[in-house]
């Protein structure tokens, strides 16, 4: 069983380098709902492992395929849709990371999460791969960073919460299902609102240019 | 739980308002929003009286029932302020009414965040804050409150998933989320240490604590006035609440020596930005965020330092409305945030500034207001834990706060030649008044204060 999830957080690396070198927002937002359902594979696989007990993980599977894997990308595709005449045809215009800067850097993000993971929580942990969910947080922040484009830093807000089942899921057995539930329901209504700050946004950055940056400056 | 039913009122009444006002009727969002309010406020009052309430669901010790207190008073003011606010606000993002749902479902979220006997459900709550809270920093449309709002929920809700793997790792390691049962017994391992490290630096940025603050300024600098006098004044507390929560369940030296450090940070920051601001919303800003970092550093040392954190929670979060509110008033005459700006204000709003002045010098932390004596407990307890050293440099940074913010407030208001004319004052100014006075009231209260946080102290 272990060797599945390794293979499952292998996959979930893979998906989200893709995100890294993809330059097309609708093709990113695909790319997350199918994360999505490797997650709710994920959640199955460990409900299976004692099924009469942790048969709330089948519910939480099923609430992760619902709510991450469709829900989320048909609001966020909608909302290109209100937003652009060719929604296939939005990208990130200027990346701060070209595809081989974003591999160099993705790999030394997976090398740091599994440096920080063996000598800080493994001796503790004893959970081998346990570094995985480690570096797909540090690939999902890498993604908000380097993209300017809001669509895409959303995407990237949503890996890391993915990063965080898997973590509690693989590492720690899981959260109580009502906290679960509960940042689950969380996780719509931010997207929901999102999307509508992020519609807002963009058009009058289509209309106006940019012109925010300097008034804002943190 | 049936007879702990009374402690849901505050989060009922509120949902009952965002409820009801999102109703279809004339006059209805803004009458059940004062309503709910007000009932909000009584049951928030009655509260007070009834004994602690620890039972799996609710955790409702003084600490919480001064919180619920807070909330209570600064949305009861907000509401009352946006009535004629929000209504000469042009340009808005969307309808009245949705303005005063929005505006009660953050309040609920906030009363639930600290009423709840569960770590990962106080979590939900703080979340869920942000998610009702967005949009009304965007209440006035425009590309930059609009820009404002996405970074705070990216922001945001980033610092917040940090927060969450610290949930992971407390659950993963003591098996519980339940405050009562993690204050009774919790494991002794890295894991745990760890969660709660990341808790304190997760809760921390939707708190502004240095060095996950920079949402802070472009929020409070850009967003309506009531939104930005609840943010400041009751939001970025309950953010802190969960830290305490955290030091409370662990008050392991590591954790203080962790937290104390940020809250430090945080101060010094704060005091040098609040140096070079030409925007006065933004200085009030920073003004908040220097607040938060001592009432951190409060909750680090514990004992009196826990009371002197939550005097200033009480008592800022009233000034600090205050302040908001008028700067609400001078941006609808002056129409810039800029310093420079705006000139001759006792001249123009005599009673509003005198009122300014005031509330800057509550805020900032000068006798005879409640926040000043809060200080001084935390500087009690500094000295007697940390020594002279740490405690000097604190107050040096403290002493350029105060200076910052007096200066420029000052020039606002005494500057300005002989011609400009009195004008009529707006009638909401007399909320910034009423919560000026509050604040200044609590100091009566201190006792009563250390009476309810006497489990704690």
């Amino acid at each position: 069983m272990n060797q599945t999830f390794e293979v499952l957080g292998f996959l979930l690396i893979v998906f989200t380098l893709l995100m890294q070198w993809e330059i097309h927002v609708q093709r990113i937002i695909f790319l997350f709902a199918a994360s999505s359902f490797v997650i709710a594979i994920f959640l199955v696989l460990l409900g299976l492992r004692h099924p009469q007990e942790e048969y709330m993980l089948f519910v939480l599977a099923g609430l992760t395929i619902v709510v991450r894997g469709i829900t989320i990308p048909v609001v966020m595709n909608k909302a290109l849709h209100r937003l652009y005449e060719k929604p296939w045809r939005v990208r990130e215009d200027k990346p701060l990371l070209g595809v081989g800067g974003s591999i160099l850097l993705s790999l030394v993000l997976i090398a740091i999460g599994y440096f920080i993971y063996q000598n800080s929580l493994y001796s503790v942990l004893k959970v081998r791969s346990g570094s995985v969910p480690f570096a797909l947080f540090l690939q999902a922040s890498l993604l908000i960073i380097s993209h300017k484009h809001a669509y895409i830093q959303m995407i990237g807000f949503l890996v890391m919460e993915n990063a965080v089942v898997m973590l509690s899921g693989w590492v720690f057995g899981g959260l109580p299902f009502i906290v679960e539930a509960g940042v689950i329901l969380d996780l719509l209504g931010l997207v929901v609102v999102s999307s509508l700050i992020i519609r807002v946004r963009e058009s009058a950055i289509l209309q106006e240019g940019d012109t925010a940056e300097s008034e804002l400056r943190g | 739980m049936s007879q702990h039913i009374i402690y849901l009122l505050p989060i009922f009444f509120s949902l009952l308002g965002a409820i009801l006002s999102i109703l279809p009727i004339r006059y209805i969002d803004r009458t059940m929003s004062v309503v709910a309010s007000a009932l909000a406020l009584v049951s928030a009052i009655y509260l007070l009286f009834q004994p602690v309430c620890i039972d799996g669901y609710f955790y409702i010790d003084g600490l919480s029932k001064l919180l619920i207190l807070t909330i209570a008073m600064v949305y009861i003011s907000t509401v009352l302020y946006s009535l004629p606010y929000i209504k000469h606000l042009g340009n808005l993002l969307f309808q009245h009414r949705l303005y005063y749902f929005l505006l009660n479902v953050f309040v609920a979220t906030m009363f639930f965040s600290v009423s709840v006997d569960n770590l990962g459900l106080i979590w939900v709550g703080i979340e869920a804050t942000t998610v009702s809270s967005a949009l009304l920093i965007a209440t006035k449309n425009n590309q930059i409150t609009v820009e404002s709002a996405w970074r705070y929920v990216i922001i945001v809700s980033t610092g917040l998933v940090i927060s969450l793997i610290a949930i992971t790792f407390i659950y993963g390691s003591a098996g519980t989320l339940s405050l009562h049962e993690l204050l009774q017994h919790h494991p002794d391992n890295r894991v745990f240490l760890i969660g709660i490290l990341l808790g304190v630096v997760g809760f921390g940025t939707k708190a502004g604590i240095f060095p996950m603050h920079t949402w802070l300024p472009d929020v409070h600098g850009k967003a309506p006035a009531p939104v930005s006098a609840i943010f400041s004044g009751v939001l970025l507390p309950v953010a802190l609440y969960a830290i305490a929560r955290l030091i409370q369940i662990y008050p392991a030296h590591t954790i203080k020596l962790f937290a104390l450090t940020l809250g430090i940070l945080t101060v010094i920051a704060a005091s040098l930005m609040m140096t070079v601001q030409t925007n006065y919303k933004r200085m009030f800003a920073y003004s908040s965020m220097e607040n938060m970092g001592m009432i951190l550093i409060g909750f680090s040392l514990g004992g009196y330092g826990l009371l002197g954190a939550v005097i200033i929670i009480i008592s800022h979060g009233l000034a600090k409305s205050s302040v908001f509110f008028l700067t609400g008033d001078v941006l609808s005459r002056y129409h810039t945030t800029d310093i420079q700006a705006v000139n001759g204000l006792f001249q123009r709003l005599p009673r509003a500034a005198s009122t300014l002045f005031l509330a800057a010098m509550a805020v900032t932390g000068a006798p005879p207001f409640a926040l000043f004596v809060g200080e001084l407990f935390i500087f009690s307890a500094l000295i007697t834990q940390f020594g002279w050293l740490i405690a000097l440099v604190v107050i040096l940074f403290l002493a350029i706060a105060f200076i910052a913010v007096n200066f420029r407030t000052g020039k606002m208001i005494f500057t300005g030649d002989e011609n400009i004319k009195k004008e009529r004052p707006h009638i909401e100014t007399w909320i910034a008044i009423v919560n000026l006075i509050l604040s200044f009231l609590a100091i009566l209260f201190i006792p009563y204060f250390e009476l309810l946080l006497k489990n704690l102290l």
